[in-house]
């Protein structure tokens, strides 16, 4: 597929930061003319990986973390969080719903909200390398057509 | 984000605005036991009419309260929830185990 737009932002792992990061990427995806809930689909899988990168990915520490955001041909969003924390040693067993290593405020039900809210979820992890999650998603707009 | 409470007949009720991610789930959580503790009789309503965004930390402050209340006998109920925290909670199916009621509902039902 085609990139029509593309953007790319940095910041600190803070969690001040975690509504900064989810609505810069919607207001770039409002390119697409989302609905409301296509919009607020967006803000909570932002929301989430992110948070996954602060709380998980850099556990004891503050790093750096990449979200960048592609619109393609045919109305798709895709975005891509990346952090260069600890890892996940197991995706597979993290990707499971109620499963977490965080703390009290943490449900364990992140990667099953982003699974339930994008088409599609990729996760790839290496032990001491960090985490890049890819979410895509297609944005029907207001109109019921992709752009 | 801004914790409000009043009594409201024989429960109380606590209001969330603004948004609930990971930066506000601590002060939030850590803010309902502290009612939950000092209103030791009282069920709680959490109203979410006022909030704008919340994610899956609003799981944990939710199933956080219910165990809380939960263990002495008492209910939680979640009202007026805005449709994208809705999405978040039937996405982790937890109308299952917490009461929602929505704007306009005279009573509380399970969906």
């Amino acid at each position: 597929m085609q990139t029509l737009n593309r953007m790319t932002l940095r910041f600190d792992s803070r969690s001040v930061n975690e509504a900064f990061a989810r609505m810069t990427v919607a207001a770039f995806v409002a390119q697409l003319d989302p609905t409301l809930e296509e919009l607020n689909d967006i803000k909570t899988v932002v929301s989430e990986a992110v948070t996954n990168a602060i709380v998980h990915g850099y556990r004891d520490r503050v790093g750096e973390i990449v979200v960048s955001a592609r619109l393609l041909e045919g109305g798709y969003a895709e975005i891509k969080v990346k952090d260069h924390g600890c890892g996940i040693a197991d995706v597979e067993q993290a990707r499971q719903p109620l499963f977490t290593t965080g703390d009290a405020e943490r449900s364990g039900m992140g990667f099953t909200i982003m699974e339930s809210f994008s088409d599609k979820l990729r996760v790839r992890s290496a032990v001491g390398r960090g985490t890049t999650v890819t979410m895509l998603r297609q944005i029907m707009g207001r109109n019921g057509a992709s752009a | 984000m801004q914790i409000i409470h009043e009594r409201e007949g024989e429960k109380l009720v606590v209001y969330l605005t603004d948004e609930l991610d990971q930066h506000s789930a601590r002060k939030v959580i850590e803010a309902l036991d502290r009612l939950a503790l000092l209103y030791a009789e009282e069920s709680i309503v959490l109203d979410l009419g006022r909030l704008t965004f919340m994610d899956s930390s609003g799981l944990a402050v939710a199933i956080n309260l219910h165990r809380t209340l939960e263990q002495t006998g008492r209910h939680l109920t979640i009202r007026h929830t805005p449709p994208q925290a809705m999405r978040v909670f039937q996405a982790a199916h937890l109308e299952k185990y917490i009461t929602f009621e929505q704007m306009g509902d005279e009573k509380a039902c399970k969906h």
